[in-house]
């Protein structure tokens, strides 16, 4: 097995099936559900949240949050509506592109700084970056203004027969971000910081290098996602959506540790593809998304409950007989 | 024993290291020089600075002042990575293991990157490596299950690895059996023989007085002198690492009445670290408790609160303790004072006054209402009485300093009347000279208003002054008890650092034998 242990693949695994179940009942159910245009709808639906939830795996990955991803994105989208703007096409929007790439950059180092070299918890010192790109999207566009090229919006979104290109290489990308993960040292090394961030240095680990990498990456992936929201929304707008817990919640149901140190990308891309689907089938059986919203929230706290069964059953047990860890350690006791 | 001579090269040297972690000074000025082939001791009793001055070797920790040569290489500050590249591997006391990682992935981290196989070659690689070493380990398990003397090893594996030309093992032999004690002395004496310059770390004496060529001796982080380790005995090295001649004003012991009854007795207790563990502590008594640190103190002191779990019996007045949270002590009037002040036992940004009744709210209310009255005069009178010295009640306990802070958690027993056992974990670490002396006095006063205490101490002299009876913990047991007429500051010493202590383990088969 890839991941080595079981338990690293039983996210991956319940995803699957998950994503499977829903779509079968929702292919019974509704004939639309199984069309090309819906299913490519999907898949570019999924996109954003793809994206971003991959970034959020590398933060999650050293043990960081970054909750100021949403309005990155938004911000990107806000940016792009002045330098991509209808009015340019061709290889024009390229330096307007590159801007947006260079905002995810600069917030990204932003972050590291205050997380890394300030040392101030990654969840607040993230929620004021959030605070101020909130800010910056508004004082650009203080209302929905400004449409974007239809150029970007047409090449982001070209698809082969159901399947846009763009799903195509964000599913390559998790693969080789996941071989990478598991099958190389910095990989490694990269979990060993997010597991134990005083014993990796101790090992001679750039531990501080990596969790500045991660924040970088996470940023950079959430201007990427930017892109596809401004290819949906097609619009300047300066309303920010739910991404930051989104891609939270995606990690973690692809098996992410909200503690570091443990995660997988394909599993991410599974769950953010699952979250989506559950959003679009909604719609096609005339029920409220009210209810979505409270399924989606039941269905997390099931599967973590599921991903941390084993400890959840020591813990029980310990916790009844009084044990502690008592059997693990007797081997030891001490001779004399 | 290969002795080199002075002819062979210097391959570490640190020189005029001084360091402070916050207002406490760690290491002042130390020098300490390690030639090729030489098995050089570091010995001081608890805190005086011993791991410090190898976490600065290595680089994880970096000195205020002074610079440490690898071999040829002179830096103010190197990083863990480039002091193995120079040549210098170190096993950690706490070790550096990831335990969620597996034990060949461990290995596979601490390896430099010209010995590194492929990835996928990573288990194979790893077992053969730990083959080299006899060590009968699965490089597939997680190293969290591991045992500690795996652990042990494992961490002293890492260090080699690299094959350096510096070797620090910081403690390595705490949780090894005496087998494997010997296998590591073996392998440690192959390298010295290969030119290896090795820097011993242990607080047992005879243990380092039976591998070292060169002694030096720290004393609260001050370098005092190297010697050759044939020139010296274990009494030599205790007067060297103890030698204050502070005279302390320790409270009267009072006279206990003969048959006080046993208050605390604790039977067959086990837990992580420790165990199985007999005591039992009479009311007004105080006992101490002893030994290196990592020996299972910690955790019996915080079991027997119930802030740890355990198997066996503790009674308190023959009433046996609900230990499985810290509620059901507390209820039976079993106090711990934390080692941990800032983060256990009090509220930073709380006043004196919050912090002193926080426990008995209840009794200086009415009506779900405070008294803030009566609150205010139970605390001046506490106040006054403990000579805690605040500007006022109002002040947050984080302004103060470590000594007021630790008499502020004291109040807590004293506004009780129902405290029968107080718990003390370290009571008196960070705390400055005079405070020291009125901690000592409300504890010596709470005996003897017929309380049963422990305290656990790192330090030989308080409890050589302070407590009726002391009991010295090794690998989790109790392996000595010194009774009060025979309690001194060396007589403690001794005990830890082994040498009557390594003769009871020997006899610990006739366990009716008395100390």
């Amino acid at each position: 097995m890839r991941l080595g242990r079981f338990s690293g693949a039983l996210p991956l695994v319940l995803m699957t099936l998950l994503i499977v179940a829903v779509g079968a009942f929702a292919t019974v159910r509704q004939d639309a559900f199984l069309t090309s245009f819906n299913l490519n709808n999907l898949l570019l639906l999924t996109m954003p949240l793809a994206l971003v939830s991959l970034g959020q795996t590398c933060a999650l990955l050293v043990g960081g949050f970054d909750v100021s991803v949403a309005a990155l994105m938004t911000f990107c989208v806000v940016v792009a509506s002045y330098t991509m703007s209808f009015e340019t096409s061709g290889w024009a929007l390229l330096p307007g592109g590159l801007v947006l790439i260079a905002v995810g950059l600069a917030t990204g180092i932003f972050n590291a700084v205050i997380v890394r070299v300030l040392k101030l918890p990654s969840i607040i010192a993230t929620l004021g970056t959030f605070s101020i790109l909130e800010g910056a999207s508004l004082l650009l566009r203080d209302h929905p203004e400004g449409p974007i090229s239809s150029d970007v919006i047409n090449g982001l979104t070209k698809s082969v027969s159901f399947v846009p290109i763009a799903f195509v290489a964000v599913v390559v990308l998790a693969v080789l971000a996941d071989v990478w993960l598991y099958r190389t040292r910095t990989g490694l090394a990269m979990r060993a910081v997010g597991l134990d961030e005083t014993s990796s240095r101790r090992l001679g680990m750039a531990t501080g290098r990596m969790v500045i990498l991660a924040f970088v990456l996470c940023s950079l992936m959430a201007s990427l996602a930017g892109f596809y929201l401004a290819a949906q929304v097609q619009i300047g707008s300066p309303l920010i959506g739910n991404y930051g817990l989104e891609s939270i919640a995606a990690a973690v149901l692809g098996g992410a540790a909200l503690s570091g140190g443990k995660g997988s990308f394909v599993g991410t891309l599974l769950a953010a593809l699952f979250l989506s689907l559950f959003d679009n089938v909604l719609p096609l059986f005339h029920q409220p998304t009210e209810y979505s919203e409270i399924t989606i929230g039941v269905l997390i706290l099931l599967a973590l409950v599921l991903y941390q069964s084993p400890e959840l059953l020591a813990r029980l047990r310990t916790s009844r007989g009084g044990v502690g860890r008592l059997p693990a350690e007797q081997g030891e006791a001490p001779a004399g | 024993m290969s002795n080199p001579g002075p002819a062979s090269p210097v391959v570490l040297s640190l020189r005029g290291v001084s360091k402070a972690f916050g207002a406490v000074q760690a290491l002042r000025e130390v020098s300490v020089d390690c030639r090729a082939g030489e098995i050089h001791a570091l010995v001081g009793e608890n805190g005086s600075g011993k791991s410090t001055l190898l976490g600065i070797a290595s680089g994880f920790l970096t000195p205020d002042e002074g610079t440490v040569v690898v071999g040829e290489t002179e830096r103010r500050r190197v990083s863990p990575a480039e002091s193995r590249a120079l040549g210098l591997g170190i096993a950690y006391q706490t070790y550096s293991h990831v335990l969620h990682l597996t034990v060949a992935e461990n290995l596979y981290l601490a390896a430099p990157s010209d010995l590194r196989p492929t990835y996928g070659r990573m288990t194979g690689w790893a077992a053969e490596r730990l083959g080299e070493f006899d060590l009968d380990i699965s490089p597939t398990a997680p190293a969290g299950t591991l045992s500690l003397a795996e652990r042990q090893l494992l961490e002293v594996v890492k260090a080699l690895l690299a094959e350096p030309k510096v070797l620090l093992l910081d403690e390595p032999t705490t949780a090894l059996g005496p087998e494997d004690v010997d296998r590591l002395h073996a392998l440690v004496h192959e390298r010295s023989r290969a030119g290896v310059g090795i820097v011993y770390v242990s607080h047992r004496l005879p243990e380092v007085l039976g591998i070292a060529d060169r002694i030096s001796v720290l004393r609260d982080g001050v370098g005092q002198g190297t010697f050759e380790a044939a020139s010296m005995s274990e009494e030599s090295l205790v007067a060297l690492m103890i030698g204050r001649p502070l005279q302390l004003a320790f409270p009267q012991r009072h006279e206990r009445e003969a048959g006080r009854e046993v208050l605390l007795a604790v039977s067959g207790l086990r837990g992580d670290r420790f165990g199985p563990i007999d005591l039992e502590v009479a009311s007004g008594e105080i006992v101490g408790i002893a030994g290196a640190e990592g020996n299972g103190q910690v955790q019996f002191l915080r079991a027997l609160a119930g802030a740890e779990r355990a198997t066996g019996t503790a009674t308190c007045d023959g009433k046996e303790l609900d230990s499985s949270s810290p509620l059901g002590p507390l209820r039976a009037g079993v106090v711990l004072l934390s080692g941990d002040r800032a983060s256990e036992s009090l509220f930073p940004v709380l006043s004196v006054r919050a912090n002193a009744t926080i426990q008995v709210l209840r009794r200086l209310g009415r009506l779900g209402f405070l008294n803030r009255r009566r609150e205010r005069r139970t605390v001046d009178g506490l106040v006054k009485r403990l000579s805690i010295r605040t500007a006022s009640i109002e002040q947050p306990v984080q302004t103060l300093s470590g000594g007021n802070q630790q008499k502020v958690s004291l109040t807590r027993p004293f506004q009780r009347g129902d405290v029968r056992v107080i718990l003390a974990e370290e009571p008196t670490q960070g705390v400055d000279v005079a405070s020291r002396f009125d901690i000592y006095g409300a504890l010596r006063e709470k005996a003897k208003e017929g309380v049963a205490t422990i305290v656990k101490s790192s330090d030989p002299l308080e409890l050589a002054g302070l407590c009726d009876r002391v009991v010295v913990m090794s690998r989790g047991q109790i392996v000595d008890e010194i009774p009060g007429d025979e309690l001194g500051e060396r007589r403690i010493v001794e005990a830890i650092v082994g040498s009557r202590a390594s003769a009871r383990e020997q006899a610990a088969e006739s366990p009716e034998e008395s100390a």
